[in-house]
């Protein structure tokens, strides 16, 4: 059992399952014997790689109304005061405060019909983060670390996986700390601590006395926290030197882009995930969590002002980016996924609120090789269930992994020695992608 | 790299008389009721069975640590923090051969020991909690642990508290657990198993353990003694300020809206206004516990889809999903898995490792009373023995049994005759945690030098110490140490705090940068970019390492114009150690290369904060 244990912790190390390897090598290259294995798993890796695939998750934290967002609801009076707009395309109307979205809808496909279980904020966020429910005994990978793991290039100077505007509520989980969401506060400039306090030249030789320090520890007894610690460094130091860092900052950016992704947190972290895609990263979230006042997404009051509000940060930040990775020819590369953690209850409180509903609610998905310009599902005319096509958060990861060329049903090896796939139910929306 | 664990008959022989003579007084007293037996005792009956396989094996153990590594070792362990120069250079200096004894019992009895085993219980409470509002009985959860560490409680009688725990989560620390998995039965249940037995049984929820024998059976059976835990929000002004753990003993909802369980026949009677026989939707809304729920129950108890409910339908309802987490019911059902909505089984509480039961029908208290017994008596021992592997594994950077909470009969454990003689010890001096730290501390094991550890895993585990990483908690409190700074001056330190401004002070900003689960092997702990940008770059450390105003550096340097003098004064100062001539070559050739000695001795601050000896205990 120990030595078992041992293997799969080898494997597990050097970031690639050892299943999915095993898939993808035909056995005559293995029985050749021209290579080692971890040759074969970096070539392998390399190869899914190439083909540039990102995803980018625009995470409206508390949870978005569907009334108030796509699926809108004027003639029932469930949809209150909501009026409903036209779309780019025919047949298809959304709420009123998304007009900019409404243009680009050719690209977007509208999902009315998501449907969950859970009603609380942290277990939901974390369910449509991991794809599995909270347990206190195992930490589950976001779904965004799992992607990095299959897809990103470990050489990549900047972090494969990016959480704007605050903690994600999920990380890597048992993947390790490789994986875990590299934190922006705040969009348009320099992470906490990227920059350094003294001048590039001194810095590097502040590195250069700490590594003849640390092979001073290194003899001492302390080569393998050395060993560790070095590449540590050597990693971090690479992205506070690296040119790339840059790609933090928009001061290359035209100015009518930027006023296009509107003055808004999130509208920044909208390019700046944009930016991050382009130059590398694998998954970016982007979260809106409120400005000018409104908190978040959890409106309990006041939820026609206050959703006003949102949409007016979210609107033109969705749509510009859209409309960038199309013009930049990454859209079909790169899958962009609107969603929250529920959607708000059917009948209107006295507060003039919503709660959470976590049996209805909506989701949109663009690019990644979507078809867009549809529509998939349905709720009923009062909006207070699924009226066809119900679909899952794992029917939704199961279709985003399609995407992006990762298998599903990929294991990793919790810490336990339990195989986990990345998604363990659901099945593909195949109506994405036809 | 685990040769130890091979058996064959030679080595088994061999290692049962080596138990038997070592300890065999002991282990006939523990037959009986176990007396206690000295720290120091057990100390040397450790190292003598260690030695003995080390030998057997041609194993050369490395050389008893120096006076500076053992007095920092020492130190992180009990109190959590570095020791000062001065410290340094007196316990140095002292020629007394029980030094080293008398620095243990003098940190057990510091006010530091309590407070960092206090912090280190509540990362191993809370890393494994997914809600941020746990945070709220963080605090009162360190200061109930600060205060029974400070008495010595007995590890059972902290055990049956956090176990038996009920009341507002704002002046009872010890619901902490319950909390921490939102008062659900099979979580409690999980992390129960985990952190006091260090068994993990949670695999059995949902199937028989793949490579353990236990049964699904037995982790429900275990749950049983839980069900009837509620958390109960505790409300001002329509806003939650807190949550209370209280005992759900009877099914109160469904007993006020339940006259219709209790006599269906009278309350449909009494709804049944058009006089069929059947209750509909316009005449349940006369009741307003039935008509909340009336489309629910109907998709249950409709039989006949007459949208209407009969008294025999009422009589006949099933109700799926009994158990409701958090809220507390009445009994425990085991989910049927082919038939997740149907009730399931109901389990009555059984614990696993004694099959000892509980009567049924007993109130919440007292089910968890009973199961606090089962957990603590001596007939169980693996509530020593994961305690007992833990602080070792803590104290040595590796435990018996490896990873500390994956443990139980069927895994193989390196010196197990070690690991016994230590819990029967533990259990015989009434689970005494001072004793136990005091036991381990004084041996040689404990107190060896450090030595590379080969990779590939020939040599056998505590042959020589291995550095360890520091607890967050640990490397906040040495780095204002060792900067000179009094951590409560610090903006946003002190005082009293709620759990909100708690989130916004700075030891919990660094804890969220620098934390991990304490459960964690010492081989999975790599740390991160962030921590590494952290130290590197904050300008907040930054601005604490100039070489002028009024830090640290600047009375050094200004204090000690040889820099001979200033880097020993320095290395003491931030590694509690005196540089080895070859460092001492190195840093002042860096300083005269440079030139400006403000900004070398600027630079060597930095790199003695950022090298990878500062973050480890060694």
């Amino acid at each position: 059992m120990q030595l078992y244990h041992h293997q799969q912790i080898q494997v597990r190390r050097r970031g690639i399952s050892r299943r999915s390897f095993l898939h993808g090598i035909s056995a005559s290259a293995v029985a050749a014997g021209t290579m080692n294995l971890r040759d074969l798993m970096s070539l392998q890796a390399a190869e899914l790689r190439k083909q540039g695939r990102a995803m980018i998750l625009l995470w409206m934290a508390g949870g978005p109304s569907q009334f108030e967002t796509f699926d809108p609801k004027p003639n029932h009076n469930n949809g209150g005061p909501t009026r409903a707009i036209k779309t780019a395309v025919p047949g298809i109307e959304i709420a009123e405060g998304w007009e900019q979205t409404a243009k680009v809808m050719k690209d977007i496909t509208l999902i009315r019909s998501m449907t969950n279980k859970e009603g609380s904020h942290p277990r939901a966020s974390y369910q449509m983060h991991t794809g599995y429910i909270p347990s206190g005994s195992v930490k589950h990978p976001s779904l965004g670390s799992n992607i990095a793991k299959q897809l990103a290039d470990p050489e990549f100077d900047l972090p494969s996986v990016v959480c704007v505007g605050r903690n994600s509520p999920a990380g890597a989980g048992f993947l390790g700390v490789d994986y875990e969401p590299f934190v922006v506060r705040s969009a348009g400039q320099l992470p906490e601590n990227v920059a350094t306090t003294v001048v590039k030249p001194r810095y590097k030789r502040r590195l250069g006395l700490l590594g003849q320090l640390e092979d001073q520890f290194a003899k001492r007894g302390g080569e393998v926290v050395v060993k560790n610690h070095k590449q540590l460094y050597g990693k971090s130091s690479k992205l506070v030197l690296s040119p790339q860092v840059k790609t933090f900052e928009f001061s290359n950016e035209k100015r009518e882009l930027i006023d296009r992704y509107g003055d808004s947190d999130f509208g920044r972290g909208c390019l700046l995930a944009r930016r991050l895609v382009e130059a590398g990263s694998t998954f970016v979230e982007v979260v809106s969590s409120g400005g000018n006042g409104v908190r978040n997404w959890d409106t309990h009051q006041d939820i026609f002002d206050n959703v006003a509000t949102l949409a007016s940060q979210v609107d033109p930040a969705t749509a510009t980016l859209i409309t960038d990775l199309k013009d930049r020819g990454m859209l079909d590369k790169t899958i962009v996924v609107w969603m929250g953690e529920f959607g708000r209850t059917p009948r209107i409180n006295p507060r003039t609120g919503r709660d959470h509903y976590p049996s209805v609610f909506n989701a949109a998905v663009a690019g990644g090789g979507t078809r867009g310009g549809q529509v998939i599902g349905a709720s009923t005319n009062g909006g207070d269930a699924v009226a066809k096509r119900p679909v899952t958060p794992d029917d939704l990861f199961c279709s985003v992994c399609k995407s992006l060329n990762v298998n599903a049903r990929a294991e990793n090896i919790s810490p336990l020695g339990r195989p986990m796939r990345i998604v363990d139910k659901g099945e593909v929306v195949d109506e994405l992608f036809s | 790299m685990h040769f130890f664990n091979i058996p064959s008959i030679n080595s088994k022989f061999v290692m049962t008389l080596v138990t038997v003579l070592a300890t065999g007084a002991l282990l006939c007293d523990s037959a009986k009721a176990a007396k206690r037996v000295d720290a120091k005792t057990i100390a040397k009956q450790v190292d003598r069975l260690i030695d003995k396989e080390m030998n057997s094996n041609s194993v050369r153990v490395a050389p008893q640590t120096s006076d500076e590594d053992f007095l920092r070792r020492i130190t992180f362990d009990l109190a959590g923090t570095t020791p000062s120069p001065r410290e340094v250079t007196l316990f140095g200096l002292s020629a007394s051969s029980s030094k080293r004894s008398k620095q243990i019992d003098k940190l057990l009895n510091s006010d530091e020991y309590a407070t960092n085993w206090a912090r280190y219980w509540r990362d191993v409470i809370f890393t494994r909690a997914t809600n941020m509002r746990v945070l709220q009985v963080q605090r009162p959860f360190e200061e109930w642990m600060t205060e029974h560490l400070k008495n010595n409680s007995g590890w059972d009688e902290i055990a049956t508290e956090i176990v038996t725990a009920t009341g507002d989560i704002r002046d009872s620390g010890e619901t902490a657990l319950i909390f921490a998995q939102e008062g659900q039965a099979s979580e409690i249940a999980a992390e129960t198993s985990r952190i006091f037995l260090g068994i993990q049984m949670q695999c059995a929820n949902c199937h028989d353990h793949p490579w353990d024998s236990w049964k699904r059976d037995q982790f429900h059976e275990l749950t049983a003694f839980f069900p009837r835990i509620g958390l109960r929000p505790i409300r001002e002004e329509m806003r939650t300020i807190s949550y209370e753990v209280v005992s759900v003993d009877q099914e109160s909802r469904r007993r006020k809206g339940g006259q219709l369980f209790q006599n269906p026949e009278r309350f449909i009677r009494f709804l049944d206004r058009n006089r069929d026989g059947k209750v509909n939707k316009t005449e349940a809304s006369r009741a307003p516990q039935l008509a909340r729920g009336f489309d629910r129950f109907l998709q249950v108890a409709d039989k006949n889809g007459d949208k209407a409910l009969s008294v025999s339908e009422v009589k006949n309802a099933q109700f799926p999903m009994p158990n409701r987490p958090g809220q507390g019911s009445t009994e425990y059902f085991m989910p049927d898995l082919d038939n997740p909505t149907s009730e399931g089984t109901r389990m009555n509480p059984k614990f696993f490792v004694t099959d000892q039961k509980a009567r049924t029908n007993m109130t919440d208290i007292e089910r968890r009373t009973v199961l606090s017994r089962y957990l603590t008596a001596t007939n169980n021992e693996w509530f020593a023995k994961a305690f007992v592997n833990r602080i070792w594994s803590e104290m040595l950077g590796q435990g018996f049994y490896m990873p500390i909470d994956d443990i139980g009969p069927e895994r193989s454990a390196d010196y197990p005759e070690v690991l016994d003689l230590l819990s029967n010890g533990f259990a015989a001096s009434g689970f005494d945690i001072k004793w136990l730290f005091r036991t381990i501390a004084n041996t040689d094991a404990y107190q060896r030098e450090i030595r590379a550890s080969d990779p590939s895993g020939a040599t056998p585990a505590f042959a020589s110490a291995t550095p360890t990483r520091l607890r967050a908690d640990q490397l906040y409190t040495a780095i204002f140490k060792v900067l000179g700074i009094d951590e409560t001056k610090v903006r946003g330190a002190g005082g009293q705090m709620n759990y909100r401004s708690r989130r916004r002070s700075p030891r919990f900003g660094f804890n969220q940068i620098f934390g991990f689960d304490p459960s964690t092997p010492q081989e999975d702990l790599l740390g991160n970019v962030p921590q590494a940008l952290f130290m590197m770059n904050s300008p907040g450390i930054n601005s604490l390492i100039r070489a002028n105003g009024r830090t640290k550096l600047a009375q050094i340097i200004q204090k000690y114009p040889d820099n001979e003098d200033a880097i020993n004064e320095l290395y003491l100062q931030v590694l509690a150690r005196e540089p080895s001539s070859k460092e001492m070559q190195i840093t002042t050739g860096y300083i005269k290369n440079v030139g400006n000695r403000g900004e070398a001795y600027e630079d060597l601050l930095w790199s003695l904060l950022n090298s990878s000896e500062f973050i480890s205990k060694r």
